[in-house]
């Protein structure tokens, strides 16, 4: 190697090592732990522009950009910039990471219900907890489970987008082929066990029912309902891991004993796949949500829908509610707008234009007399199923930050005992374990 | 005009330096030469090198990119030495690299060679054998995906046709990583095929004809005429290749999100999870460094083999 060569890569390094350095001094000041700004009234002389990533695709963008335009319409000095924000709704959450970490992101956007802990945690969400809880603001007519997401120590981010539920979906011909009578409101978890062996059909390639074992939320909430009807629950009091105990194994033995010994649970590995295998009729039943009602009207499928099989009579199921999370840009003013626009887009009257419409659960119980609800009745049946079945949504899942973490580790004891054949208990024993440092770092 | 001026100026610093003295470039044509590359040089330092550097300081916080970030030192690597999920990862990584590799090289070079030949439809199969390597990993993998189901892919139908026995794929820890490299090959032989092709219609006919001048067989120009001719190309598909090993995540994303039972979870696909799934953005860091080390040592020892065997691939 020439020496020329040797100055050149110490000038290169010296340079890759100066710009690290002059990383360094600006690394440290991410993060903002100044009290979020007040939420005041609009005013309606400032101009103001805001940013909203509603993280909805085609169909839906175009209802949300409809009601964005009317808002704008009746509010000439706030301009509304809408767009999707990501190209999943499930990749929303990589670009906030990235837009806090670079100061680039938006007045309002769309976040699953499991994403509230850490997002509040950045300190960079309005607290909007003294207007919602004034008397006739219509907060509390929001599902509890709803409401209790967009909490996170007293201050509340953000407004529910979208409320669903847990329920089962079912094919109408392959209960009927196999003489086995259709899921009812009396069910329980061995009728639905027994109901699954009947139907699962190997040499016809028809399976009982699915379960999604990849490694992510998808896995983990559809193990909560059980774990809360057998009288468990996730954390303890002291926000400790609670899930392996006796309730949660004995949730996650049932899934073993259904995947591994009647083998009639088509474990997607994917969690994508099963919600298509239902509608193109090869899968007898699935824990599924309203979503899929669209896909399964689509592809023709008889189909019915009823609430979660019972323990002991107590059917209750788990609510994934999405929220409206509202950002803080340290601007009075674009606090006002987005608290104001958001608040108007979930009240009632633009609710049923918008969720209801486009065949979600209405967001507040009162929408049911509503004649978009009749029409949503009629054009999804079997969604009413759904409506009512918020009532069985009694718990919600902890908004702390580390439930991220701690669903991944569950969803990986799932994989573990489903796929791999592990011990249920000493499996949610080690997700458990492993979860405690993420709960606690806070 | 520029042009003109540098290569005046080009002219004029051959000649001082042909007479001995040092070249002083003049402001000019530090300023035209600056022109050219800089450009070229922002791009770089922009998505390169600042990235790099802003990763390093990353590896050395516990960073969510959401909370405030916490400087501490070097304990993500040493976290790293005693994680078992990473020697997995790069134990899986490995596994796939010693299969692909030598399997897309090897094909690539015995698939060129058939094509080179004079034969019928040869622009079809040429053709054939291309079009997987333009579409992407996404599309391939999620093809793929249904193909190999097993329960209603094409594969398991096949085997069924064929009286053998049904298979897992890629439900089967053991065969699924497999599955992955056959997938693999099946979406970038081309590249490899692609390369030799040219290298081969770069081969000197006369070359060839001198050696059967001297009697040689077939297989002897092919031995010692052929193969030490394509000896650059091979270095450099090799280390492109085991790039691309090392970096495999798009496939694995879009078939089987690191399952059966993390079986095919690879070194960039436990980075993509640490930063985007446990959001532990510092930890990743990391991992990219000890991906960046081993991606430079292999290629610095493929580039310095090169040059030891006299073969100049770069």
């Amino acid at each position: 190697m020439t020496s020329g060569r040797t100055s050149r890569l110490t000038r290169l390094l010296a340079t890759v090592a100066g710009a690290a350095l002059a990383l360094t001094a600006c690394g440290g000041t991410t993060g903002s732990t100044s009290a979020p700004t007040k939420v005041g009234p609009l005013d309606p002389k400032t101009k103001v522009e805001i940013t909203w990533w509603h993280g909805q695709s085609a169909e839906a963008a175009a209802i949300l950009a409809k009601l964005a335009r009317e808002y704008e319409k009746d509010h000439p000095n706030v301009t509304i910039n809408d767009s999707a924000g990501a190209s999943s709704t499930d990749e929303l959450l990589q670009k906030m990471q990235a837009g806090l970490a670079s100061n680039t992101y938006p007045d309002v956007s769309y976040a699953f219900g499991s994403w509230a802990g850490k997002l509040a945690q950045s300190g960079r969400t309005l607290d909007i907890a003294d207007l919602v809880k004034k008397d006739g603001s219509g907060w509390t007519e929001f599902p509890e489970a709803a409401r209790l997401t967009a909490e996170y120590k007293g201050k509340v981010m953000g407004f529910p987008a979208v409320v669903d539920n847990l329920g089962l979906l079912y094919n109408k011909d392959l209960f009927d082929k196999a003489g086995v009578a259709y899921p009812n409101a009396d069910w329980t978890w061995d009728d639905f066990r027994a109901a699954a062996k009947e139907i699962n059909n190997p040499a016809e390639k028809i399976s009982g029912t699915a379960y999604p074992v990849a490694p992510d939320e998808g896995a983990t909430w559809r193990l909560w309902p059980q774990v809360w009807q057998n009288g468990g629950a996730i954390l303890d009091a002291k926000g400790q891991p609670a899930f392996d105990q006796d309730p949660g194994v004995q949730a996650l033995t049932f899934w073993q004993q259904m995947a591994r010994d009647d083998t009639s649970v088509y474990l997607d590995q994917t969690g994508q796949k099963f919600e298509q295998m239902f509608a193109s009729g090869s899968i007898g039943m699935i824990m599924d949500g309203p979503w899929l009602l669209y896909t399964v009207k689509e592809a023709k499928l008889n189909y019915g829908t009823a609430i979660l099989p019972g323990t002991n009579g107590d059917h209750q199921t788990i609510s994934g509610p999405d929220l409206w999370v509202l950002f803080d840009h340290k601007d009075a003013q674009r606090a006002a707008a987005a608290y104001d626009f958001i608040h108007w887009l979930t009240a009632p009257e633009q609710d049923v234009r918008w969720n209801v419409a486009y065949g979600n659960l209405p967001l507040r119980k009162s929408a049911e007399t509503s004649p978009e609800f009749a029409t949503f009745r009629t054009d999804f049946p079997g969604g009413d199923v759904f409506f009512t079945n918020l009532d069985n949504a009694k718990q919600a899942r902890p908004t702390v930050p580390g439930y991220q973490s701690l669903s991944l580790n569950v969803a990986k004891a799932i994989n573990e005992v489903l796929v791999g054949g592990a011990d249920p208990k000493t499996a949610l024993h080690d997700a458990a374990t492993a979860s405690i440092p993420d709960l606690k770092d806070q | 005009m520029a042009i003109t001026f540098s290569t005046g100026d080009l002219a004029q610093a051959t000649k001082t330096s042909r007479q001995g003295k040092e070249a002083r470039p003049t402001l000019r044509s530090t300023l035209t030469g600056w022109a050219f590359c800089g450009p070229a040089t922002l791009v770089i330092l922009g998505l390169s090198v600042f990235p790099a550097g802003w990763a390093f300081v990353l590896s050395l916080q516990k960073n969510d990119l959401i909370t405030p970030s916490v400087n501490v030192g070097f304990s993500n690597y040493q976290t790293l030495a005693q994680d078992p999920d990473m020697f997995a990862a790069a134990w899986h990584t490995l596994f796939y690299a010693l299969m692909y590799v030598p399997t897309s090289v090897l094909g690539g070079l015995l698939l060129a060679i058939a094509l080179n030949r004079p034969i019928r439809f040869q622009w079809f199969y040429r053709t054939c054998i291309f079009v997987p390597f333009v579409a992407s990993a996404a599309a391939t993998g999620i093809l793929a995906n249904f193909v190999f189901d097993e329960k209603f892919g094409a594969a398991n139908n096949l085997l069924r046709l064929l009286h053998l026995p049904q298979q897992g794929f890629l439900t089967d820890t053991h065969q699924a990583m497999m599955v992955i490299v056959i997938i693999s090959l099946w979406g970038s032989i081309g590249f490899c095929v692609l390369t030799y092709l040219a290298a081969l219609q770069d081969i000197s006919q006369d070359i060839v004809d001198a050696a059967l001048v001297d009697g040689a067989n077939k297989w002897q120009v092919f031995r010692h005429v052929t193969l030490p001719e394509l000896g650059p190309v091979t270095v450099f598909t090799t280390v492109w290749q085991m790039i691309a090993a090392i970096q495999l995540f798009d496939l694995v994303f879009t078939t089987t999100k690191g399952q059966p039972l993390n079986s095919t979870v690879t070194l960039v696909f436990y980075l993509y999870r640490m930063a985007f799934m446990e959001f532990k953005a510092g930890y990743a860091s990391a991992i990219a460094y000890v991906i960046f080390a081993i991606t430079m040592v292999l290629t610095l020892f493929m580039v310095w083999y090169g040059k030891k065997t006299k073969v100049e691939a770069f």
